[in-house]
């Protein structure tokens, strides 16, 4: 058995969208994700299996899931965890999905998460920004009216995932909406699935989640509070750092 | 560490495991979770986060549901902020999907130690779209120096 199996339970579809929503700032990806499993009514058709991961499951309707699933329908794959990964698993696990994603022939990987905005309380509009594994991948958001992100640093899974599709020449891309650090932002979420409808043409009704955005912010605390510890950990606080430019 | 004892001569067992966890914390090890929930209370505690800079502290905590006229922001002491706030409605285990678990909740309570000399008596608060923002300035900070 290696390190890190993908269990598969379902049709996989090939030629789909690959989407990755794991827990990071502002739970941003998480609660997109969630947000699109209810509204596309996707359902669970692989889970990540492992034994180097901490004994944890999760219970929905009195049964064991795994906490990093992948749901889908006849188009779409989108990975989740409703827990935050360790800094120590961020790689095998990503990596693994990746791999599992290419070997099903997924026409592009997208993940969904935050990037922290110090004025968040103040700031109107939110912007979304991206990163891409390749240069055709980045045009193509940017001529879809996603603004690059042009230089920085990038911390946690839609690094690895970045970094691993970009080696294997996948196109993915990483859309990053302007968040909460340390709190459940569902309106960033919110604006993340808007660059995701311009960018794959997958859209759901945002005005659910923005309704429930309250009630997301009580519910999603303490998974939150675990995501800011595993945060620090992986420092994430380096993405506010300046760059020094090496060509 | 000595166990505090109220006046009614009760042991204040939430002090003393406060106590045990400030000086866990401080040797970076941690003590035992405990929920961010008290049953016995009806409080839940929110989400908090201390930025110093170099003139002040901004705690900042994340009030859902929140109905703004109940909200308290009042020094504990000179490096603690206890704050509270009535929710506008209740909120049950059950509407979070948890039956294991019986009760409901109304308020929000939250103590929040400042990690630098402030001057609380120059505390000023924003409240915005559920988020509590409290601004101490810093003693001895650039402010304070300039006035």
């Amino acid at each position: 058995m290696s390190e890190i199996n993908i269990v598969e339970r379902g049709q996989i579809p090939s030629d789909a969208v690959m989407l990755f929503g794991f827990p990071d700032v502002g739970l941003v990806g998480v609660i997109a994700a969630s947000h699109l499993i209810e509204e596309l009514d996707l359902a669970e058709v692989a889970y990540v299996e492992s034994r180097v991961l901490p004994p944890l499951i999760v219970l929905h309707e009195g049964l064991p899931h795994s906490a990093i699933r992948i749901f889908g329908n006849h188009d779409i794959l989108l990975a989740v965890s409703e827990t935050p990964l360790a800094a120590d698993f961020v790689y095998p696990i990503v990596d693994a999905l990746v791999d599992w994603g290419r070997e099903k022939k997924v026409r592009t990987m997208i993940s969904l998460s935050g990037i922290p905005a110090q004025d968040r309380q103040d700031l109107k509009e939110l912007k979304v920004f991206a990163a891409a594994s390749t240069a055709e991948m980045l045009e193509m958001v940017q001529a879809k009216g996603v603004e690059a992100l042009m230089e920085g640093y990038m911390v946690g899974p839609q690094a690895v995932m970045l970094m691993r599709a970009a080696k294997m020449s996948l196109p993915a891309a990483a859309l990053l909406a302007q968040c909460f650090l340390n709190y459940p932002d569902p309106e960033a979420a919110a604006e993340v699935l808007k660059s995701l409808a311009k960018v794959t043409g997958i859209r759901v009704d945002i005005a659910k989640l923005l309704e429930k955005g309250e009630e997301i912010r009580l519910k999603a605390r303490d998974v939150m509070k675990r995501t800011q510890e595993e945060m620090s950990r992986m420092k994430k606080g380096q993405e506010y750092d300046i760059p020094v430019y090496v060509s | 560490m000595a166990i505090k004892r109220r006046r009614s001569d009760a042991v204040d067992f939430d002090g003393y495991f406060e106590g045990l966890r400030r000086e866990f914390e401080g040797w970076g090890v941690g003590l035992m979770e405990r929920p961010s929930w008290n049953l016995k209370a009806s409080t839940i505690e929110p989400l908090r986060d201390v930025v110093v800079t170099p003139t002040e502290v901004v705690v900042t905590v994340d009030l859902p549901f929140t109905k703004e006229n109940t909200l308290k922001v009042k020094p504990v002491d000179e490096d603690t902020l206890e704050i509270s706030a009535r929710m506008r409605r209740k909120v049950s285990f059950k509407e979070m999907g948890i039956t294991h678990y019986l009760g409901e909740f109304q308020s929000f309570h939250l103590r929040s130690r400042v990690p630098v000399p402030v001057r609380m008596d120059k505390m000023k608060i924003r409240f915005k779209k559920g988020m509590l923002e409290v601004h101490l300035p810093r003693k001895g900070g650039r402010l304070e120096k300039r006035t």
